[in-house]
């Protein structure tokens, strides 16, 4: 599926399985928190990019209301993803808000601040996915810091129907 | 390729709209409103209310530079005389706000520079004390006597002459038949001023070009009429009077000296020179303002950015909420 940010003119493109694979693991720590980093590419003059993988933290610590990602194995997992051919980079961070909706605290807003301004990050405007989990289903919301402020990002038009079909069918309640 | 002036000049207006700056201003008006209930606070029924004026009241303000000023009208017998009014008023500014703002003596106002806030913000507000002209007639006049505590053009330190209904002032611009040309007009020469270091007040500014589309007639579209007010004050500035609205024995044209006016001209007339010698140029004298660049401009210069140095990027610890 594809997300535009019709402010600043820029998309993300993610798989829909990719998608899939998220939600089931925020399903599975459900009602905590739980995240991940998202990998990628730039294409089209850096215009868009396509989020590829994730890849998951080794240690975190996580309740309802917070999610904090370590960093042990990250810098071994993305040198092997970066001399991939095509190369993938990081390009920005996910998590779940349990019984929340997809939109970025102040916490989460002032995390991509700090990730942006890193030292060891060489990517201006890091994305961020919230998964806004329940028990009945689940709402994206994609996010990137351009020029220090947080913008959003919409489905697509020409997507939204085939999408909307896909997530009344999607469920991950019950656990 | 030679620019278009008019689509130029209209991106111009367009980069500098104040709503674009919403939040800045928002801390501008907050301020304002404190610093307004202080007034009233320390000088209780000395006081007639305070209000805005300056360009925000006036439709004429560009997001460069705000211009919020807050009038304080004092009743006749509050002070002995305006200097005094002047210094009470800035005593008691400076010892509330010296920990937070440089606090500082102007021509007729007294203005307050607050500290870089954590958005790395500054606010400025402007203080203009005034007490009416005959004892109890404000509510009925609106006429305020100034206190002028610096040279002023041609008009004097010390002088307290500057009578002016304030009120009439913002009247002036937004009562004016073609006031949506004028506004244009009066935000693009203070672009121009703001970028260029130029002397003229704002006001001064205002003032002219209703003069020149109250002598002239000015129509066609926004380089058309540009021009036109830049040839009336290259041609008109030197003998030019500009009654103030506010009191027509005050003139504005005096805010000027003699030398300030012949280098007005003279830019004037430069300005024009080049710009229909040089289209381009019109970008120097009047810049886009880069940080609200034209949309369509600005949405095909995007890009997801990287940082200069290619490296592995590994991203710290990081807590989410």
């Amino acid at each position: 599926m594809k997300f535009v940010c019709q402010h600043i003119g820029l998309s993300i493109v993610i798989d829909d399985k990719l998608v899939d694979q998220l939600c089931r693991l925020g399903s599975d720590h459900y009602p905590k928190e739980y995240g991940g980093l998202l990998v990628g590419r730039y294409v089209n003059n850096n215009k868009e990019v396509i989020i590829e993988e994730t890849v998951l933290p080794k240690k975190f610590k996580s309740s309802a209301f917070s999610f904090e990602r370590g960093v042990e194995g990250l810098r071994k997992t993305l040198g092997d993803l970066s001399r991939r051919n095509p190369s993938l980079i990081y390009v920005g961070e996910w998590h779940t808000h349990p019984d929340g909706r997809p939109v970025p605290s102040g916490t989460d807003s002032s995390a991509l601040r700090t990730i942006a301004e890193h030292k060891d990050v060489f990517i201006k405007n890091p994305l961020l996915l919230i998964i806004g989990l329940s028990n009945t289903g689940y709402e994206l919301g994609f996010y990137v810091l351009y020029k220090n402020e947080i913008h959003s990002y919409e489905l697509e038009y020409n997507q939204q129907h085939k999408t909307e079909i896909n997530l009344i069918e999607k469920t991950y309640g019950g656990k | 390729m030679a620019t278009d002036k008019n689509k130029h000049l209209e991106e111009v207006l367009t980069s500098h709209k104040i709503s674009k700056e919403q939040a800045l201003l928002d801390k501008h008006i907050d301020k304002r409103k404190e610093i307004s209930e202080a007034l009233q606070e320390k000088y209780g029924s000395d006081l007639y209310s305070p209000f805005n004026s300056g360009s925000y009241a006036k439709h004429t303000a560009m997001n460069k530079k705000f211009d919020i000023d807050l009038i304080a009208p004092y009743k006749r017998n509050a002070f002995e005389t305006l200097e005094k009014m002047y210094s009470s008023v800035y005593d008691f500014l400076y010892d509330k706000y010296k920990n937070e703002a440089t606090v500082k003596k102007q021509k007729v106002s007294i203005g307050l520079e607050f500290n870089t806030d954590a958005d790395g913000d500054i606010v400025k507000v402007d203080v203009v004390p005034g007490r009416e002209l005959n004892k109890d007639q404000y509510p009925d006049d609106n006429n305020l006597n100034l206190y002028v505590y610096e040279q002023f053009g041609k008009i004097d330190k010390g002088s307290d002459r500057i009578k002016s209904n304030i009120k009439s002032q913002i009247e002036n611009v937004k009562g004016h038949a073609e006031k949506d040309s004028v506004r244009q007009i009066i935000r693009l020469l203070k672009v121009w001023k703001f970028y260029n270091g130029k002397k003229p007040k704002s006001f001064f500014l205002e003032l002219i070009t209703i003069k020149a589309f109250d002598k002239k007639t000015i129509s066609g579209d926004i380089w058309d009429k540009l021009k036109a007010v830049m040839e009336f004050i290259r041609d008109e500035v030197k003998s030019v009077s500009l009654p103030d609205p506010g009191n027509s024995s005050n003139d504005i044209a005096d805010t000027l000296t003699d030398s300030d006016k012949d280098t007005l001209s003279y830019d004037m007339k430069r300005m024009i020179e080049r710009i229909e010698e040089d289209s381009d140029t019109i970008k120097s004298y009047y810049p886009i303002n880069e940080k609200f660049p034209p949309e369509d401009e600005q949405k095909s210069n995007n890009s997801y950015g990287v940082k200069t140095g290619i490296g592995l990027s590994v991203p710290p610890v990081t807590r989410f909420g």
